[in-house]
């Protein structure tokens, strides 16, 4: 009997967070979705079937997938270096590592997206630079392209990788590196057969949050991308505040959202969920 | 007859601030219930940044002489999805809002704003820009061709044709973001008469902008991003508003310049939420207020927003005479933007637009 006492307060004292979640955010989110099916005129699939046939907005998804995965990959491959630095490197080095790491985070995404534009542009100090050594004569198209975009992106989402793959990177146990050593595997056997194997739930779990996080970039694309690199939150925006066309609006979100929790599912059920919270913290 | 005098600092007026600041302004203004403010007050919503003390000073005062309540000026934003997320929601924030005049239109057709009171609004103070059931003209500002004097002093650009011209004016170039007014100077650089713009030719226009896609930098969004292209000499050309380019002008003291020569003028406008918290009236006579020719002389001296009403440029001085929009050696050399035909054919011709310039 007190048990079931117990288990009752505690399902009571659980209870006000699902309740808020259900009135604050699911049953918005429904009605969100609910426009995407009927406006504008009447209930159908119109604006599901414009996604997939308006050359527009597929082209807008389409560049918004080819940057968003070349940006996972390359933050994923610099956030490797970084972690692995992080992990077995001189004091002095994992310093200089984490302080690179952890000081964009206290920076807004406006701002970054800003002083990569100073760096990038055509009399920026990257070109400036590169004229003076004579390296360049005319200044490179670094910035407002979707090469500045993915520059900025990856600068964004590179500290994000890092964390997750640096914690499994922690978890391996010294005396494993130490034992193939005295075996006399070299640095590659060792990474191939130890390291590899044994962060690659860090490396997944980073490029799903770094891929994840990259579909919905809105600030960095505006600046750098010279008002021309569209990509679907941007698109989203459009249509939900420029044109109140809250159906088209609504559609794309849906869309993206079940991509986000699709890609979390992929996330728990390869990593699985215990491992995926050891790795979190 | 007291005259105005300058004292025209950083008008630095964003709208649209596409994304950055407006969205989230957006976003908390369609959360927050009108209910956390008193409710003896009106509420102005505007596009935020110096719009904001702007107002303040131009309205703030004749308000309380007339009617002893207080105005508070929201700088978030009176995009249509806004005006339609508050509507719909019941949750009323804005009594007037200085938004496009096109979205005016659309939003009146959707019966999401209220039909204005010319009872009490005066039609006949409005010499430029649109009167129509649900939107009033309030102020006006121009499109305007700003150019590197250093470079093209000695024969400086006069038209859009010039713009076009980057064999002549060589060099990099800026267009704003949107749509608005892009169009109008593509058709105007390609030959139409100012006459014959409207209705805009889309494909003809976007063909047009096609041709200079090459040389466009960038497509500016707001108003200091578009100042520092031309100052720091990123672009030697660029199809900025009228505010910018003055201030640019006496930043660089001339060396960036610019000329009324086919500007193109767009009036912004009033329009009144359905079921504003402080009631219809409230805000007609606040929109009547407005026009009065010595707050739309105050508006101009402290923003560089041009008068709608003629008589208010007579009380400026000399030298704002020079740079408003709307005096009449300035407005003689404009092209007046018809908003009717965006009203009717935004939607598709962003669509058209986007792609060609994302393209």
């Amino acid at each position: 009997m007190a048990t079931r006492d117990a288990s009752w307060l505690g399902f009571s004292l659980a209870l006000p967070l699902p309740t808020l979640l259900v009135l604050a955010y699911l049953l918005p989110l429904a009605g969100v979705l609910a426009w995407s099916m009927s406006t504008p005129g009447g209930i159908g699939f119109g604006n599901y079937r414009q996604i997939a046939t308006d050359p527009l907005v597929v082209s807008i998804l389409l560049r918004t997938l080819r940057i968003c995965v070349a940006v996972t990959l390359i933050s994923v491959a610099i956030a490797y270096f970084l972690a692995y630095h992080l992990r077995f490197g001189s004091p002095w080095k994992k310093r200089v590592v984490l302080i690179g790491v952890l000081i964009p985070f206290w920076l807004s995404s406006l701002i970054r997206a800003f002083a990569w534009l100073m760096i990038l542009r055509a009399n920026g100090l990257a070109n400036t630079f590169l004229q003076s050594t004579g390296m360049i004569a005319e200044p490179l198209a670094l910035a407002r392209n979707e090469l500045g975009v993915m520059i900025g992106m990856t600068h964004f989402l590179v500290p994000y990788a890092v964390l997750p793959i640096f914690s499994s990177l922690q978890h391996i146990d010294n005396r494993l590196i130490q034992a193939s050593r005295s075996l006399g595997a070299g640095f590659w056997r060792g990474f191939k057969d130890i390291l590899a194997p044994l962060s690659s739930s860090g490396v997944l779990a980073a490029t799903i949050i770094v891929f994840i996080f990259s579909l919905g970039f809105f600030v960095t694309p505006a600046v750098l991308g010279g008002g021309r690199v569209v990509m679907v939150a941007e698109y989203i925006y459009l249509q939900m505040f420029q044109l109140s066309n809250w159906g088209l609006g609504a559609a794309l979100s849906g869309i993206l959202m079940v991509v986000v929790v699709a890609l979390m599912l992929a996330l728990i059920k390869i990593v699985g969920i215990r491992r995926l919270m050891d790795t979190a913290s | 007859m007291t005259e105005r005098t300058s004292h025209f600092t950083l008008p630095n007026m964003t709208r649209r601030q596409f994304g950055i600041s407006a969205m989230a302004a957006a976003a908390a203004g369609a959360i927050l219930p009108r209910s956390a403010f008193g409710a003896d007050q009106l509420v102005v919503a505007n596009w935020g940044g110096n719009s904001v003390t702007a107002f303040e000073q131009a309205f703030a005062e004749p308000w309380s002489k007339l009617n002893a309540g207080k105005l508070v000026v929201d700088g978030g934003g009176p995009s249509e999805g806004a005006v339609k997320t508050q509507v719909e929601s019941g949750a009323v924030r804005w009594d007037v809002c200085d938004g496009e005049m096109y979205s005016s239109y659309r939003l009146g057709k959707d019966n999401l704003v209220e039909k204005l009171d010319y009872n009490i609004i005066d039609k006949t103070l409005v010499g430029f820009g649109d009167v129509h059931d649900y939107g009033v003209a309030n102020y006006v500002y121009s499109y305007v061709i700003a150019f590197d004097a250093s470079k093209f002093g000695g024969d400086p650009p006069k038209s859009w044709a010039d713009f076009w011209d980057v064999k002549k004016y060589p060099g990099k170039r800026s267009l704003y973001k949107w749509m608005s007014a892009n169009l109008e100077i593509a058709l105007l650089a390609d030959g139409v008469k100012p006459t014959e713009l409207y209705p805009l030719n889309l494909d003809r226009a976007l063909a047009k902008i096609a041709e200079l896609k090459p040389h466009i930098l960038t497509h500016w969004e707001t108003g200091v991003e578009s100042q520092l292209l031309l100052r720091d000499g990123e672009i030697t050309m660029g199809q900025v508003w009228n505010t910018g380019a003055e201030l640019v002008k006496k930043q660089t003291s001339g060396q960036v310049d610019y000329t009324f020569d086919q500007a193109v003028v767009s009036p912004s406008v009033w329009f009144v939420p359905k079921n504003n918290p402080a009631g219809r009236d409230a805000a007609m006579r606040f929109i009547r207020m407005a026009q009065d020719p010595a707050v739309q002389a105050k508006l101009m001296e402290v923003n560089g927003m041009g008068p709608v009403n003629p008589a208010a440029n007579a009380l400026l001085s000399p030298e704002l005479q020079k740079i408003s929009p709307s005096a009449p050696d300035n407005f003689n050399r404009s092209v007046l933007m018809d908003n009717k035909w965006y009203a009717e054919n935004y939607g598709q011709a962003l669509d058209k637009y986007t792609a060609l310039i994302s393209g």
